[in-house]
């Protein structure tokens, strides 16, 4: 069977008819991991709810009801824990689909409260005129901007962005559309450094992926070495000429005293009217000698010079 | 919003006809030197400050320089060093300036030997008051040295020891001018180890990169290590003017286009600058300064 014939349409491996959502790798760790925290939850529950219990009920009583309730906050816990990278996408799809929902129940609502003819016109309100409004339009666009930026750095993260040994990426905060484009704070944990994110290209790669123009990373403050902040760069704000203030400094009623020197007579100011003098060496310039040192080079292809970083 | 907007500043009283008033500047202010990328306005101070200006031909690097001047000559209590290959780009400024040096390598190391004694006459005066640096209202200003082209007089310009001996002074300068009001701004196209030693490239705290032909050109003005986080000048639209990444305050290039001033509205300040200096006694008459 060919390795293509095994994919779903979806991208899903798909094999003996079963869909893996999550990949093997992935589910062991989470499975391990939602092992562990049943036990956890099992003792630490169960612990605490049979001393209480046992204050009501006889002992021993108190200690079984203390095991079920335990076992049953475990199994919860267990199921969420193993779920959760499934739980996840809708948690980063959480804005879309709420504004799905609120469109779908929006739009039923209106159509049974008022006539067609009403429900086409505030629809048509509702979204005519803040497509008319520039300013508004603008802030619209820039908002649906900072949802699909955090999407697309999510994808990049995946892609390229060397994670930890469990699998786990940058956690990505708040996005804000700022004039130039968007800027997106991150928390790196543990087992990343901004280094990860600059080294060889990495922000030129989170440009295309990001389909911006340019993107910039740098630490949001002093105190975390994990928040950092993405600046995306798809607009150019600083496009007009900024007038300087300092003339507003000087009072409109200056005498104009400025001596322009009528001593340069306009001679000399092309080329015929100067001679062509040979060039005669002088006698004090040192040598053209061999570089004592080749193995330094004066400029390499790409115009990098080491020396200039010495 | 309009970034087209100038930015509103206080209202001057009007001066009167006779007496000339100073703008009421003062370098201890921040120079207001454009705005950024979030339309906010970027202030760069230039008190115990020292800045490297670099960009490709036509990025504006002597725009940014008449900015910093200009300020520099509203301020009553600043005394101006100017110095400048190609003539025309600080030239405006030459009747306010206490010296001016054209395309002449003598009078640049002399002018840069003369600030030198200076500066080390004002540390003998403050150690003699037991001091450690200059405050505002101090017994004596500040001194602006602006320096557009230094490659014309570090490399370009003189024989290899004038070169070199003007590289000495001006790195020296820069190092210790510092706490006794020398502030140097220095513009250049590439600040490359050929032009000037990075010894002293590395002394200017704060960087302004216009667009760069190619990346490594950018890391040379704004440091290494810049272009691999993204930083780059050479992304800047060619055609933009004035914009540039600034490293100032909180030590991360940030990217500004730079105010500008047409050619009128520097004569307009250089004139108010000579007539508001000559009657205070700061800047002498220009035929008394040729013929000293
Ligand atoms: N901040 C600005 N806003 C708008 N236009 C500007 C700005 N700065 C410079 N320009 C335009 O760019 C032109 C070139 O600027 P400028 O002379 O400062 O460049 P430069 O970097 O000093 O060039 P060179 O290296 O040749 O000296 C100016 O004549 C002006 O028209
Ligand atoms: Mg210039």
């Amino acid at each position: 069977m060919s390795k293509s014939s095994q994919r779903s349409p979806f991208g899903w491996s798909n094999r003996g008819g079963q869909v893996t959502v999550i990949e093997a790798p992935v589910a062991r760790s989470y499975r391990r991991r939602a092992v562990i925290a049943f036990w956890v939850t099992l003792g630490v529950v169960g612990l605490l709810a049979a001393m209480v219990a046992s204050e009501y009920l006889h002992p021993i009583l108190g200690g079984l009801l203390g095991v079920v309730l335990g076992a049953v906050l475990g199994a919860v816990v267990f199921a969420l824990i193993v779920a959760w990278p499934v739980l996840r996408v809708f948690w980063h799809w959480l804005p879309e689909i709420v504004f799905g929902l609120a469109v779908v129940y929006g739009w039923t609502t209106l159509m049974e409260s008022t006539p067609l003819w009403g429900s086409l016109l505030i629809v048509a309100l509702v979204v005519g005129v803040p497509a008319a409004i520039a300013p508004v339009r603008r802030r619209v666009m820039a908002w649906i901007w900072c949802l699909i930026v955090r999407h697309r750095l999510r994808l990049c993260f995946a892609a390229f962005i060397a994670t930890n040994r469990h699998g786990s990426l940058p956690l990505i905060l708040l996005a804000r559309p700022t004039p130039a484009g968007e800027r997106v704070w991150v928390w790196l944990r543990p087992g990343l450094s901004l280094r990860d994110l600059e080294q060889d290209d990495q922000v030129q790669k989170l440009a295309v992926a990001c389909w911006a123009n340019e993107v910039r990373v740098m630490r949001a403050g002093r105190k975390y070495a994990a928040l950092i902040r993405i600046d995306i760069t798809r607009r150019e704000p600083l496009a007009h000429t900024v007038v300087s203030p300092l003339p507003d400094y000087v009072p409109r009623d200056v005498p104009a005293n400025a001596p322009t020197s009528p001593g340069m007579p306009p001679v000399g100011l092309d080329l015929p009217d100067v001679p062509d003098v040979p060039v005669s060496a002088p006698t004090d310039t040192p040598r053209q000698r061999k570089p004592r040192n080749p193995t330094t080079p004066t400029a390499s292809p790409n115009g990098f010079d080491p020396s200039d970083y010495a | 919003m309009d970034l087209t907007d100038t930015i509103e500043l206080p209202p001057q009283p009007d001066a009167p006809q006779t007496v000339p008033v100073g703008a009421g500047l003062s370098i201890f202010d921040p120079v207001f030197l454009g705005i950024d990328e979030f339309g906010h306005p970027a202030y760069l101070p230039m008190i115990y400050r020292n800045i490297l200006i670099g960009g490709e031909p036509g990025a504006g690097k002597s725009s940014l320089l008449n900015t910093i001047v200009g300020h520099a000559a509203l301020c009553p209590d600043v005394r101006l060093c100017l110095l400048d290959g190609k003539q025309v780009e600080l030239g405006l400024w030459k009747d306010a300036a206490d010296v001016f040096v054209g395309p002449d390598m003598d009078h640049a190391i002399r002018t840069l030997r003369r600030v030198q004694t200076v500066m080390d006459n004002r540390y003998s005066f403050l150690l003699a008051r037991r001091r450690r640096k200059i405050g505002p209202n101090d017994l004596f200003g500040q001194i602006l040295v602006a320096c557009d082209e230094i490659a014309y007089f570090s490399a370009t310009a003189g024989d290899k020891k004038d070169q070199d001996l003007f590289a000495a002074l001006l790195r020296d300068i820069v190092a210790r001018g510092r706490a006794v009001g020398i502030i140097v701004a220095a513009a250049t196209q590439r600040p490359s180890s050929d032009i000037i030693p990075p010894s002293l490239r590395d002394l200017f705290a704060w960087r302004f990169a216009g667009r760069c032909t190619n990346d490594v050109s950018s890391d040379i003005v704004l440091g290494h290590g810049w272009y691999a986080r993204g930083f780059s000048s050479n992304s800047i639209d060619p055609n933009n003017q004035g914009e540039g990444y600034l490293i100032a305050e909180g030590g991360i290039p940030n990217r500004v286009k730079a105010a500008y001033m047409t050619d009128a509205d520097i004569i307009r300040v250089a004139d108010y600058a000579t007539w508001t200096r000559r009657r205070s006694g700061l800047a002498a008459p220009a035929d008394l300064r040729t013929a000293a």
